[in-house]
């Protein structure tokens, strides 16, 4: 952990060396990176407003912001994925934490997602939505998910390495998710007795705990922040212990 | 200043080697479903140990795939030791390839960033010698061009000046380091003195011995895994020269891989003969050798020519001719025939060295073609160093 610490300064230099090659092959830069949101966004907003009926207050901001926390944990693991074995020539000749590697790509993708909340707060602005003081959960909520997304981004990246269908089995779960959590639709369509199931998933309380401090002015309750602090813990742990198995083979594998 | 900064003690490493290599999920749960077990064990490293003191230069010498670089990169701490282990006491700086992490998107500047900070240098450290390393490298003005829009040769300059601004204790290098024109070799020669000069613990891994006997006060001989002998260097190039502890001491011949050919002409045997004609495979610097190189004519065949190169150990080809350069006709009646190359004098100063022996068409359709199949030593005699000998005498012109 010290060590780590010892290499903050290249983990940052490779987040944001990363974040700076996304944007600049295109000419339009980051702004490609926010159309793909706002296109969903757009059709999903014209299919559920008009032919569903869905009967939400800010729906579009509703809307947007399912998918912008539930991109910040796709694109996060998707990157990180790669993290070390799209690396492979540094892995094998120069050394330094591998963690270096997956927390970076992790951070990149950090980054972007806020450029997207940058966007969404225009939105707010637009749509003359004002936070309330529970705004201050905001930040809070954001750093459980970046945790989780780094014990999921642990655990994949180093199997991955081993195990090249990973990518594709976890390409699958995340178009999956997209559905099982409540982006497009609010945990209340649920019946009540099935509600746990939903619940189970952290991403459900997140992506609920997002919308409330952010465009509802609620606090989370205290049982949710429970739970969704634990499940990140746990996952981030897991995902840990994972990686420090596999991580010795690392050079050897690729 | 006599404290140990690198103690390697009883150092084994063994790489399992799939049989089938499984690189998905699928095909390592089908794996265990056909009760494969799926690898073979192959020992790279056995007992290595030895110790390097702060400000020594220890070199590693050994043929292919006697374990030098697995052996550098668990001292790097890239790879880990299956058992035994590695007391590092210092900063390590491993110059394995150069240019690690380039990102031919980003600017030449931007990478310098990138490279520094991948070979522990701060912002602050290289805000200071950023001037310095653009000018080392002769690219000022290209500072703000995407690295992939820049020759190689500038990519190699760049990193290299990048990464001699690092400040290491212990220092690691590969001989790959050891490619690229004559001024750039030159340069590299010249950081290495300036290491050992400032008493930088150096680790060296490299074929070319006179650079080993110029720069290492120590070596480690290794062969096949197994270290064969540490100590000073004269003594142990010396022992590998003469092939001390190899079994293998008065075999000729290689493996049957890197054989070829349609056969209408068989080589059968090939040997070194020295000056007092007997069967030998080492030579004294300056002696005579004469190769030998009996044949069989399977097939009526039109027209017969033998060649030979002859390779440093690290693969660069240092001769090569053949019959009909030569202007001579061999003998092509059906049946046993010989040949022989007669070699007045041994230019080579020392080393090991192959020889490729082939029978070919004058289209150079192969017969038999035996690649690097055949090895032979020479020992130094004098105190010149260098590849090979070249006749030359000191004189002063009276006035």
């Amino acid at each position: 952990m010290r060590e780590l610490w010892n290499y903050r300064h290249l983990t940052f230099k490779l987040a944001i060396s990363e974040f700076r090659l996304r944007y600049k092959n295109s000419v339009l830069g980051f702004f490609w990176s926010l159309i793909e949101p706002l296109l969903m966004l757009i059709v999903l907003y014209i299919v559920f407003t008009n032919f569903m009926r869905v009967n939400i207050e800010h729906y579009q901001l509703f809307l947007l912001m399912g998918i912008i926390s539930w991109n910040m944990l796709s694109r996060g693991t998707t990157m990180s994925l790669n993290s070390i074995l799209g690396k492979s020539s540094l892995v094998k000749k120069v050394y330094f934490p591998r963690e270096v590697l997956v927390i970076s790509s992790s951070i990149t993708a950090l980054m972007m997602t806020l450029l997207e909340f940058i966007v969404f707060g225009i939105f707010m602005a637009v749509f003359a939505v004002i936070p309330g003081a529970t705004i201050v959960y905001f930040p809070v909520i954001l750093f459980i998910e970046f945790l989780l997304v780094l014990g999921l981004s642990f655990a994949l990246a180093s199997l991955n390495v081993f195990y090249r269908d990973i990518q594709y089995i976890w390409a699958v779960i995340i178009q999956a998710g997209f559905f099982a959590a409540p982006i497009i639709y609010p945990v209340s369509i649920i019946p009540e007795k099935y509600v746990w199931i939903i619940k189970l998933n952290p991403m459900t309380s997140i992506i609920e705990m997002l919308r409330g401090s952010v465009i509802y002015s609620t606090s989370p309750t205290i049982g949710d922040t429970a739970f969704v602090i634990a499940s990140a813990l746990v996952v981030l742990v897991c995902g840990y212990l994972i990686f420090l198995k596999l991580e010795s083979r690392f050079a050897e594998e690729m | 200043m006599s404290e140990d900064a690198i103690v390697v003690c009883d150092l084994s490493k063994i790489f399992r080697l799939p049989h089938e290599k499984k690189t998905t999920l699928f095909e390592s749960i089908t794996g265990i479903l056909k009760g494969d077990k799926g690898y073979e064990n192959f020992v790279a490293l056995k007992g290595i140990n030895f110790t390097v003191k702060k400000g020594e230069a220890v070199g590693i010498i050994g043929e292919n795939g006697s374990g030098k670089s697995t052996l550098l990169k668990i001292i790097a701490n890239i790879l880990r030791p299956s058992s035994g282990s590695v007391k590092i006491n210092g900063k390590i700086t491993p110059f394995l390839e150069l240019g690690v992490g380039f990102q031919p998107d980003l600017t030449a500047k931007e990478n310098i960033y990138v490279y520094g900070a991948i070979m522990g240098m701060s912002d602050k450290e290289i805000d200071a010698k950023l001037k310095e390393i653009l000018e080392f490298s002769g690219l000022s003005q290209f500072q703000d061009a995407k690295l992939k829009n820049l020759s190689s040769g500038m990519q190699v300059r760049l990193a290299f000046a990048t990464a001699v601004q690092t400040d290491p204790e212990i220092l690691l290098m590969d001989e790959v380091l050891a490619v690229g024109d004559m001024e750039f070799q030159q340069k590299c020669f010249d950081v290495f003195q300036r290491y050992i000069k400032e008493k930088k613990t150096i680790v060296f891994v490299s074929h070319d011995l006179n650079s080993i006997r110029r720069f290492c006060s120590k070596s480690l001989l290794l062969r096949r895994g197994e270290q064969i002998t540490f100590g000073e260097t004269n003594t142990i190039i010396d022992k590998y020269v003469y092939g001390v502890g190899d079994t293998k001491i008065s075999n000729t011949e290689g493996s049957n891989k890197s054989r070829w050919g349609n056969k209408k002409v068989e080589i059968i045997e090939v040997r070194f003969i020295d000056k007092f004609d007997e069967k030998n495979t080492f030579f004294y610097s300056g002696d005579p050798m004469t190769i030998q190189i009996r044949y069989t004519i399977h097939e009526a065949i039109v027209d017969l020519v033998f060649g030979i190169a002859i390779y440093s150990e690290n693969g660069t080809l240092i001769y090569g001719s053949n019959t009909d350069i030569g202007g001579y006709i061999p003998d092509r009646t059906a049946g046993n025939n010989e040949i022989r190359l007669i070699i007045d004098k041994l230019v080579m100063i020392e080393g090991k060295f192959s020889l490729t022996i082939a029978a070919h068409n004058k289209e150079n359709v192969p017969y038999d073609w035996l690649d690097k199949q055949f090895f032979f030593n020479v020992l130094k005699k004098g105190n010149n160093v260098g590849l090979i000998e070249i006749p030359c005498e000191w004189k002063t012109i009276g006035l």
